[in-house]
């Protein structure tokens, strides 16, 4: 059956992760004959320019960005007239918006969907007209990290409602039930691309690629680095990737000796090429979601170490079967985790062979095939 | 309206007599979020309106409800739900009761589970709500079970599910797999579900279990009346659940599941039988006699295995029961209810304690009556709660006239002791007001305390009114200055009075104007404030309304309102703002010195060295001691302040110093005119600071708030540049701030050394003799590290070696210090007296050091303290791999650089007790090697030289 599939997200011109997957599941399902109109409800800052021959219709609502939002607390606050009169103009404006959806949903056909990839953009969804219509919410990003950030009291809010909240991992889900949400089911990220061919790993190198930002952990990957690398003489830690943190991180390279063995790639357009120059994939991450580097390292052939720090790389990497894990934070065990596999050539051959395989259950057929799945399943 | 769906889920509602909330539970399933859904109700032949309730509803919602109804009733669930079964539609079916709702996405998760898993039967999280509750009170009933989603191929892999959640009501089967196993529930018994959930459990190839919330059970809590009575139908409820079980027992049986069969009897003992011992107090003679008959004839079946896996309490009661010992049974049905409470005297036998004196020639019942594990011998009697059973009570209009005894168990009040003891009555909703009794008579009776009191409540205890209405009695026992408080077991004790007990509430008696006495759910005697004259009655149905109307919400809120006006003030958040708003800003008080030492939890370590050595030379200060629990071992001539309270914030805010071995509370900052002079306890084997895992893992602005709070030290004392190259980077601290001094604890054990190396004899102590340790023993200290759980909660320690064993082998030659971490604490059995003892309690561990003629440890910074006393040191390591590699990380080798043999086996560890004096010669070396590496500071005089540099006069901050 092809559906009228809208979905929407925060924008949809941006460089990120989210807009990057929106793009890639409104291909996929085009390319299954669903029409597919592409939301984003407000411009982004950094515009990033899309192709011109998209299978799929792309609309923002906003000309600019709104206003922030901002909630009276104090009695002080009650008495700011100027600013109780922005948002008033804000909420009839956010209302104006829902209205251009309501008309958009309301030109759609039987088994229509909405997909909702951000809990900022649900609050327009809210104040539209969605009825005949399955909402379908996500989170992409682990049950902890929303935990730990302002979105956690609004995906209850906002979310409370809608015909399926997806969080990334089962276990996510676990915990959003647990957290009182009983309309809950997950969805995994499909693999973004397949490489033509898998690492020979053939190259004495331990790469990773990540924005050089505290988050990423990549000052742990050079404690760790540090310990291991006099121990595997001849081997690289080649470092992908450019931020904020850049000269700090190689200020302590510096400090920790390790610079004769470390290489600073900066920014790559080459993903694939840079993974396929390695023989083993490091995430040293302090916080993730459903990372889509791991998912590209393991289609590339590459076993992986990481620090299990959420569901979803545990998800992804089966501890000891196609990869390796190491407890959050514990540099030791991260830089054991790395010898293990710099030391046995045999070892990183069978664990990259099985991840190519094993990683084939998150393939953008499968994953669609499960959208399709749930689509029916809510018409039930 | 016609709605022609095709149900993919039938949920059969049952009902009788339930006319009135039918059309709710029905509504709940029409709402589903989940559309294919059918409800099939089935009438169990009501007197009352129920089945054309049902009816009407059929014909309101044709195609998606039904209404069918049984000839004739059949007096229980059972029959009603298998007729239902025939009626379904559906591929999945679900059950209903008439009082009940559904969660309104159960239908869709239950499906989607069983379709994705392919599951016989799914079950979700019921949910008990307590609709007479006046705050909402829940109840999820056996969460533990439903905490993730979780596929069985069998019941097997859980027996917890097939033991606990016994219901049938949560669940959703697959229709054909009912049919093809023929599932029926039982006919005309009670707890019907118990037989069903089992068979079905039993007969399922696949389970899945989902977190979400599915189904909301209505509970109608009812008032239990308490009094002496033969309740005959109870006992015909515990033969019909005797008889389910035994049903079940047969399935097992047949099936051959012995492992299931074990965990239900753990269960029943635990549970369902504790249901029915709980009101045994208040039954009369001939019905626990019936009770036991039948109770026994099922329980002597059960493997002996059952009773090991229960808690002592369980299999006393159990074990008793079965004797039918009634005096000690009634007794340890107390402490079945109130867990805390030592309700039975107690009594030691050759080296163990055991419940009571009686049956202990049955070697089985020694193994079911021994206590020995809880402590109750080690305890004093300010940390224990007694049973004091009420023995008389009279009342007339005046006041009431008390008797009663309170248990002495083990001897724990001496003969000789001084007592004391007052009545007090207090409101349970929290009061301001306080009433209390003296006791006219109070005398130690050997195994009891016997004491008789008179309260005149009606002239002295003034309830406000309707807001105090519940008034809970206390009797505070004081022996030797240790207070213990008491509540009165009222048991088969009559509380019949001879006249109505008035009452002078200081609002108005127009509400209430008697107390009655009444027993708690716990058993313990309470007061009822009630309207009995017929002037308070009428205005109390008056009031009673205005309550529930706007007037009484408004009031209500008023109250909520105030108390959390009060809950605010003495609030952790009001407080600290206190301390930086105000306190901060008041002058600083030269001279004071507030100490700390373990968050306050002790007297001891590096500050206490420092401040008796300040005492030692009369430098002119203000010392402060910071405190946590109580001051009892804290200096008498040093001011005393409680951790957290108001004088602690001051104290501290206006402080010229801070001398401290851990940490200040995190969230209040230091003012720069205060010298912040941070001791440290110990160098480091583990990774400590922004070393550790969990530092390393927290994000930017987590880490910065927490560097915030350790740039408050101005100085860090060090011990060795070990400490240089370890705990100050760990706690990112400028060279500026290390003070290689020593550390002050540690003098006392250099002077030690220095004094046996020149020659002079080792001097035990005081303490030695106090420990009633004799001159031929050897003295071993064992000082493990600090461990917690796998959920990284504090747990007791238990020891890695048979204490008992140790005893028997090396009692002749050593007495064995046992101090464990001071977060855990350890239990030690009567029979090793003398020759293992408990030190943990004692706050300064130098003197134990000092007469310690060997230690053993294993990863704890103690390692590097008596090292400097250069004698012999044995590492028992015997979860070396676990804890130094997998969780934490360590700075060095500890199997390379330990100044001693390294211990993974109790064998070894035995044998290198046996030669010690080898163990010793053969270590002097590498414990030389190891103070000069790890301990070049620690020369004797760090106390001396921190009160030179800071606290005398002129002398540099």
């Amino acid at each position: 059956m092809n559906r009228d599939i809208f979905i929407v997200c925060n924008s949809v011109d941006e460089l990120g992760g989210i807009t990057t997957w929106s793009h890639q599941m409104a291909g996929l399902f085009a390319a299954r004959g669903h029409r597919v109109h592409l939301v984003g409800i407000t411009p982004s800052t950094v515009r990033h320019k899309l192709a011109d021959d998209l299978p799929y219709d792309t609309t923002t609502l906003y000309d600019e960005h709104p206003p922030q939002a901002w909630s009276p607390r104090t009695f002080k606050d009650k008495a700011n007239v100027k600013a109780r009169r922005m948002q008033q103009k804000r909420r009839q404006g956010m209302q104006e918006q829902a209205d251009k959806m309501s008309a958009m949903f309301r030109g759609a056909g039987q088994g229509a969907v909405v997909i909702v990839t951000q809990v900022w953009a649900m609050e327009w969804v809210n104040l539209s007209d969605t009825s005949g219509l399955k909402v379908i919410g996500m989170s992409h990003e682990s049950f902890e990290a929303c935990r730990q950030s302002s979105r956690f009291a609004r995906v209850q809010r906002h979310y409370k409602d809608v015909d399926r909240l997806l969080p990334l991992t089962a276990e996510d889900a676990d915990l959003w039930i647990r957290q009182g949400m009983n309309n809950v089911d997950f969805m995994p990220n499909p693999l973004p691309w397949v490489p033509e061919r898998t690492s020979p790993r053939s190259e004495k190198v331990v790469t990773t690629v990540a924005r050089l930002a505290q988050e990423k952990g990549i000052d742990m990957l050079l404690d760790a680095w540090a310990m291991v690398s006099p121990k595997h003489p001849g081997w690289t830690l080649r470092i992908y990737g450019a931020g904020e943190d850049e000269q700090l991180l190689k200020q302590q390279a510096h400090r920790l000796d390790i610079d004769g063995t470390v290489e600073w790639m900066g920014r790559t357009g080459d993903v694939p090429g840079a993974l396929y120059g390695a023989s083993v994939f490091a995430q040293p991450s302090r916080a993730e979601g459903f990372p889509l580097t791991l998912l590209e390292a393991m289609v590339t052939g590459l076993p992986c170490v990481a620090f299990d720090v959420a569901p979803g790389v545990r998800e992804i990497i089966q501890d000891g079967e196609d990869g390796l894990l190491a407890q959050p934070g514990n540099i030791q065990a991260f830089a054991r985790q790395l010898g293990v596999l710099m030391g046995d050539q045999q070892l990183r051959d069978t664990m990259g062979e099985r991840a190519v395989v094993n990683i084939q259950r998150f393939s953008a057929d499968t994953i669609v095939n499960r959208w399709e799945e749930l689509f029916a399943f809510l018409e039930l | 309206m016609s709605e022609n769906i095709d149900p993919v889920v039938s949920v059969v509602v049952i009902v009788y007599n339930d006319a009135e909330r039918l059309p709710t539970a029905v509504q709940s399933v029409l709402d589903q979020t989940l559309h294919s859904v059918e409800v099939v109700i089935v009438d169990d032949h009501s007197p009352d309106r129920s089945f054309e309730v049902a009816q009407e509803l059929a014909a309101a919602h044709p195609g998606r409800v039904r209404a069918y109804q049984l000839p004739e009733n059949s007096g229980a669930g059972g029959e009603p739900r298998n007729l239902g079964i025939t009626k379904c539609a559906g591929r999945y079916v679900m059950f209903l009761d008439s009082d009940d709702v559904l969660e309104l996405n159960a239908c869709r998760n239950m499906l989607e589970a069983a379709q994705r898993t392919g599951a016989d039967m799914v079950s979700g999280l019921c949910v008990r709500t307590f609709l007479d509750s006046r705050n909402g009170k829940i109840d999820k009933w056996y969460e533990w079970l439903y905490r993730s989603t979780r596929v069985l191929d069998s019941v097997l892999e859980l027996p917890d599910l097939f033991v606990f959640d016994t219901l049938s009501t949560n669940k959703c089967y697959r229709l054909e797999f009912l049919r093809e196993n023929d599932l029926r529930f039982p006919k005309g018994l009670l707890y019907e579900d118990l037989l069903f959930a089992a068979r079905a459990y039993l007969a399922a190839q696949r389970i899945t279990l989902i977190p979400n919330e599915v189904y909301y059970w209505h509970v109608r809590e009812k008032a239990k009346e308490k009094s002496v009575t033969n309740r005959r139908h109870e006992l015909t409820n515990f033969t019909d659940r005797i008889e389910i079980h035994r049903r079940i027992d047969g399935l097992l049986r047949d099936g051959g599941h012995d492992e299931l069969r074990l965990a239900k009897d753990i269960k029943f003992l635990k549970h369902d039988l504790v249901l029915h011992l709980r009101d045994l107090p208040f039954r009369d003679q001939g019905f626990r006699h019936q009770f036991a008959e039948l109770a026994r004839a099922y329980m002597s079946g059960m493997d002996d295995a059952a009773y090991d896996a229960l808690l002592p309490i369980h299999r006393i009661c159990a074990y008793l029961l079965m004797q039918e010992d009634w005096p000690n049974l009634i007794t340890a049905v107390d402490t079945l209810i109130n867990r805390s409470k030592v309700s039975s005297t107690l009594t030691e036998r050759d080296g163990r304690v055991y419940w009571c004196a009686e049956h202990l020639d049955d070697p089985r019942a020694r193994e079911i009556l021994d206590v020995t594990e809880l402590g109750y011998h080690a305890a004093t009697v300010d940390a224990m709660v007694l049973r004091n059973a009420l023995t008389a009570y009279d009342q007339d209009a005046k006041g009431i006239r008390l008797a009663g005894r309170i248990v002495n168990p083990l001897g724990v009040i001496p003969p000789d002791a001084r007592l004391s003891a007052q009545l007090e009555f207090k409101a349970r909703r929290k009061s301001l007001q306080q009433f209390s009794f003296p006791v006219d008579t109070l005398q130690h009776e050997g195994d009891f305390i016997g004491w008789s009191a008179q309260a005149e409540l009606a002239s002295k205890l003034r309830p406000l009114g309707f807001i105090d209405a519940v008034w809970d009695v206390r009797l505070v026992l004081s022996v030797n200055g240790k207070k213990t408080t008491t509540r009165l077991t009222v048991g088969d004790t009559s509380l019949e009075g001879r006249d109505r007990l008035r009452s002078r509430p200081r609002l108005t008696r127009l509400v209430s104007d008697t107390l009655e006495p009444e027993i708690s759910a716990k058993g313990h005697l309470a007061f009822q404030l009630v309207a009995a004259g017929s002037m308070s009655r009428r205005s109390r149905k008056a009031i009673d309304q205005a309550l529930q109307g706007a007037p009484g919400a408004v009031a209500r809120a008023g109250l909520r309102k105030a108390k959390q006006v009060r809950k605010d003030l003495k609030s952790g958040v009001t407080k600290i703002r206190a301390y930086h708003e105000v306190f901060l800003k008041l002058p600083v008080r030269k001279g004071t010195v507030v100490f700390e030492s373990h968050l306050g939890k002790q007297y001891s370590d590096s500050p206490r060295a420092i401040y008796e050595e300040m005492r030692r030379q009369g430098i002119k200060f203000t010392p402060i001691w910071s405190y946590a629990g109580k001051p009892d071992d804290f200096p008498k001539d040093a001011e005393l302040v409680k951790r957290w309270s108001w004088q602690y914030l001051r104290a501290l805010a206006q402080a010229e110093f801070w001398v401290d071995n851990q940490s200040y509370p995190i969230k209040l900052a230091k003012r720069p005119e205060t010298t912040y002079i941070q001791t440290w306890h110990g160098s480091a084997l583990k990774k400590m600071g922004f070393d550790s895992p969990e530092f390393r893992t927290k994000t930017k602005d987590q880490q910065a708030s927490q560097q915030e709070i350790l740039d408050r030290f101005d100085h860090f004392l060090v011990r060795t540049e070990h400490d240089v190259r370890t705990l100050v980077p760990a706690f990112r601290l400028p060279e500026s701030k290390v003070v290689r001094t020593g550390y002050p604890r540690n003098d006392a054990l250099v002077a030690a050394w220095k004094a046996e190396t020149e020659g002079g004899s080792r001097v035990r102590g005081p303490l030695a003799e106090e420990l009633g340790i004799p001159e031929d023993r050897k003295v071993l200290l064992y000082a493990p590290t600090f461990r917690s759980g796998p959920d990284g909660r504090v747990r007791r320690f238990e020891p890695p070696f048979d204490v008992e064993e140790f005893a028997d082998r090396f009692g002749d030659r050593y007495v064995l210090l046992m101090r464990s971490h001071y977060l855990n604490n350890v239990v030690l059995p009567p029979s090793v007296r003398g020759r293992v003892i408990d030190v943990s309690r004692i706050h300064d561990v130098t003197p134990l050091y000092l007469m310690a003629d060997a230690l053993i440890t294993d990863y704890s910074s103690v390692m590097f303290d008596y090292a400097l006393l250069d004698r012999p040191i044995l590492f028992f390591a015997y979860d070396l791999d676990e804890y130094v590699n997998s969780l934490r990380g360590t700075y060095f080798d500890l199997t390379k650089h330990a100044p001693g043999p390294v211990l993974q086996e109790k064998d070894e560890l035995y044998a290198a007790l046996d030669d010690l004096s080898g163990t010793d010669i053969a270590w002097a070396d590498a414990r030389k090697r190891f103070v000069a590496e790890y301990g070049e500071y620690d020369r004797g005089d760090a106390a001396r030289q921190i009160v030179d540099q800071f606290f005398r006069r002129g002398s540099k901050k």
